[in-house]
C-alpha cells in the first residue's frame, strides 16, 4: 500500500484511492489521460486495457483506464460528456504507450468515441459501416444511408 | 523496390482469419499491417442480453481452447458482485481445470508450430499427447471442449479419483519429457529454424504491452500466477520460465518449460486436494449495483472481464473482454519487420494467436 500512496503523491491525487470490484480506483481529478500516461509509464506501470461504458440518459460515456504495477489492478475513470450530436472526445496515448492502438480503435468504432492527435485505420468496420452501432443504445450518428442497422432496430 | 503481398484473410498461417498485409524488398519483410475483425461476433453485447447462468455459457464460447478460463474469469468477477467465496476444494479443482487447459493449449501449439517447422512427425507426436490430455479433461468435466466447470461460486463437478487422475498426469509428463520437450529444447531442426528470427526486444515488448509468454521469452518476468494469485495457486510451489532472447526459440522455450511447471503444479494440486464443498450450494444470487474485475493467466497471457450489474436486473449491464491475443498480436508487425518472407508464418504462429478470442 505504500506504493499506491507514493504513485498518489507523485501524481497529486487529492482523493484517496478506493479498492473495490478487484480494482483499486483512483479518481484521476485535474490529470488529464496524456499526464496520467506519462507518469505511470516513469513508474513501470503496464497498460492493461480501456473499458467504456454508456452511461444512462445523457451521462456521457465513462472510460476506465486499467494499469498493472507490481500485480496491483489499477483503475482511473475519466468521464466523457458532449452535447447532443456532437463526438465525445477525449486525447489519445497511443504516441506514448503502442499497447493502447487496438484498444482505442476498437472503442472509436463501437461507441464513436474520438481519440483526439491520432489517425486511425479500421479495426473491426468494414467498407459502408457506421461508427457506434455495436454497443451504443442510440446510434444517432449511424449514417442511415450504409443500411447498418441500429439498436433500436436489431431489438425490434 | 519493393512489393505487397496480402497474407490471408484465408488460412494466412494457421486455419484462422485474418489478414497481414507485407510490404517486401526481395524475400525481406520491411514494414506489414495486421488486419481483423472477419468473424466478429459482438459476444460483449449479446451478453448483455443473458441472464447469470446464460452468460456463463455464452462466455464459455469465446474460444474453444482456452474455454475454461473465461468462464473462471467471468465467475471470478460475478462472485466480487455477489459475494459469494467458492470453498477450497472448488478453488483446487479450477487450478486443475486450468493447468490441464494449459497444457493442451501448449502441446497443440507445439505441433502447430512443428508442422510450420515442417516438422510433420512431431505434429503427430504433439496431437497424440494432446489426446490424452482432453481424454483427462473428459474424464473430469465429461467434455472434451465446453467443460462447463465453473458456476458462481465454486464449480459444477468434483474430482472423485484424484489418485486416478494424477497417474495419468504422471504418464502424460513421462511422455513430454521424453518427445516434446528435448525436441524442443536440444533438436537442431528446432534451433535452425526458430533462433534469431521473429525477434521482439524487451523495450518493444514493454511498449507493446505483450502479455502471457510472449512478453516472458522476452524478458518479462510478469505472470498473474505469482505477481497476483488468484483460485488455489498462492499454496502452489511453481517458477516463472522467463527468456532474454525475444525470438522464436525463446518463445518455443518458456512454453516447453511451462509444460514443466504445469505438471507440477498438477501433482502438487492432486495430491493435496482438500475435502469439502464444491461450492457454495446457492442456486439463487443477488447481485450488488457495480463493477467487479477479474484477471487470469490464461495459456497466452491475461485475460480481463470486467462486468457491470444493476441490483434486481436479469443481465449484466456490461460485460468487457480483454484476451491475450488482443494484446499480444500488435506485436506481429515488429517482429516481421526484417524477418524474411517464408519465416513469417512460423513467427506469426509463435505467439500462439487465437482469433476467436480476438473476434470475440
Amino acid at each position: 500500500m505504500i506504493l499506491l500512496e507514493a504513485l498518489k503523491q507523485k501524481l497529486g491525487c487529492a482523493e484517496p484511492w478506493v479498492e473495490k470490484g478487484g480494482v483499486h480506483w483512483l479518481d484521476p481529478g485535474p490529470l488529464t489521460v496524456r499526464e496520467l500516461c506519462m507518469e505511470m509509464i516513469a513508474c513501470h506501470a503496464r497498460f492493461i486495457t480501456i473499458t467504456a461504458y454508456q452511461l444512462p440518459k445523457d451521462e456521457g460515456i465513462r472510460l476506465e483506464y486499467h494499469w498493472d504495477l507490481s500485480g496491483l489492478l489499477l483503475g482511473f475513470p475519466f468521464l466523457l460528456k458532449s452535447e447532443p450530436g456532437q463526438t465525445p472526445t477525449i486525447e489519445s496515448i497511443f504516441d506514448l504507450t503502442e499497447a493502447v492502438d487496438w484498444i482505442e480503435r476498437e472503442i472509436h468504432e463501437e461507441y464513436a468515441i474520438e481519440f483526439t492527435g491520432r489517425v486511425y485505420e479500421p479495426l473491426l468496420l468494414r467498407e459502408g459501416d457506421a461508427l457506434g452501432v455495436n454497443l451504443r443504445e442510440i446510434a444517432n450518428i449511424c449514417k442511415p444511408e450504409t443500411g447498418a442497422p441500429g439498436q433500436e432496430e436489431v431489438k425490434k | 523496390m519493393s512489393y505487397k503481398i496480402p497474407m490471408g484473410p484465408y488460412h494466412p498461417a494457421l486455419e484462422e482469419p485474418y489478414k497481414l498485409d507485407m510490404i517486401c524488398e526481395g524475400e525481406t519483410v520491411i514494414d506489414a499491417k495486421l488486419h481483423i475483425g472477419f468473424n466478429f461476433r459482438g459476444i460483449e453485447h449479446l451478453a448483455e442480453t443473458r441472464n447469470y447462468i446464460q452468460v456463463i455459457a455464452l462466455m464459455e464460447r469465446v474460444c474453444g481452447i482456452c474455454s475454461n478460463i473465461h468462464t473462471l474469469t467471468l465467475c471470478q468477477a460475478m462472485e466480487g458482485l455477489t459475494g459469494q467465496v467458492p470453498p477450497p476444494r472448488a478453488q483446487y479443482i479450477r487450478v486443475i481445470m486450468a493447468e490441464l487447459e494449459r497444457l493442451h493449449s501448449h502441446v497443440l501449439w507445439a505441433g502447430i508450430a512443428s508442422k510450420l517447422m515442417g516438422f510433420k512427425t512431431m505434429f503427430m507426436t504433439c496431437f497424440e499427447i494432446r489426446e490424452k490430455i482432453m481424454d483427462v479433461l473428459a474424464a473430469i468435466s465429461g467434455n472434451r471442449v465446453n467443460y462447463s466447470m465453473n458456476r458462481i461460486g465454486g464449480v459444477n463437478r468434483d474430482i472423485e479419483d484424484p489418485a486416478a487422475i494424477l497417474a495419468m498426469i504422471e504418464q502424460l509428463e513421462g511422455e513430454m519429457m521424453r518427445t516434446v520437450i528435448p525436441i524442443f529444447t536440444t533438436s537442431s531442426t528446432a534451433r535452425s529454424r526458430c533462433a534469431n528470427i521473429g525477434v521482439l526486444t524487451e523495450e518493444k515488448a514493454i511498449n507493446c504491452g505483450v502479455v502471457g509468454p510472449t512478453a516472458r521469452a522476452s524478458g518479462l518476468g510478469q505472470d498473474l500466477r505469482k505477481a497476483a494469485p488468484y483460485a488455489a495457486y498462492a499454496e502452489m510451489d511453481f517458477n516463472v520460465p522467463v527468456e532474454k532472447a525475444g525470438d522464436v526459440r525463446a518463445r518455443l522455450f518458456v512454453r516447453a518449460l511451462e509444460i514443466i511447471e504445469s505438471c507440477r503444479i498438477l501433482r502438487q494440486a492432486l495430491t493435496k486436494l482438500p475435502p469439502g464443498e464444491i461450492n457454495t450450494g446457492e442456486e439463487k444470487f443477488k447481485f450488488i449495483t457495480g463493477t467487479a474485475t477479474s484477471r487470469v493467466e490464461a495459456p497466452r497471457g491475461e485475460v480481463i472481464y470486467s462486468v457491470s450489474w444493476k441490483e434486481n436486473s436479469r443481465n449484466p449491464s456490461r460485460v468487457h473482454v480483454r484476451t491475450p491475443t488482443f494484446a499480444n498480436m500488435p506485436a506481429v508487425r515488429w517482429m516481421v519487420m526484417g524477418a524474411r518472407l517464408a519465416d513469417t508464418p512460423l513467427i506469426q504462429a509463435s505467439i500462439d494467436p487465437c482469433y476467436s478470442c480476438t473476434d470475440r
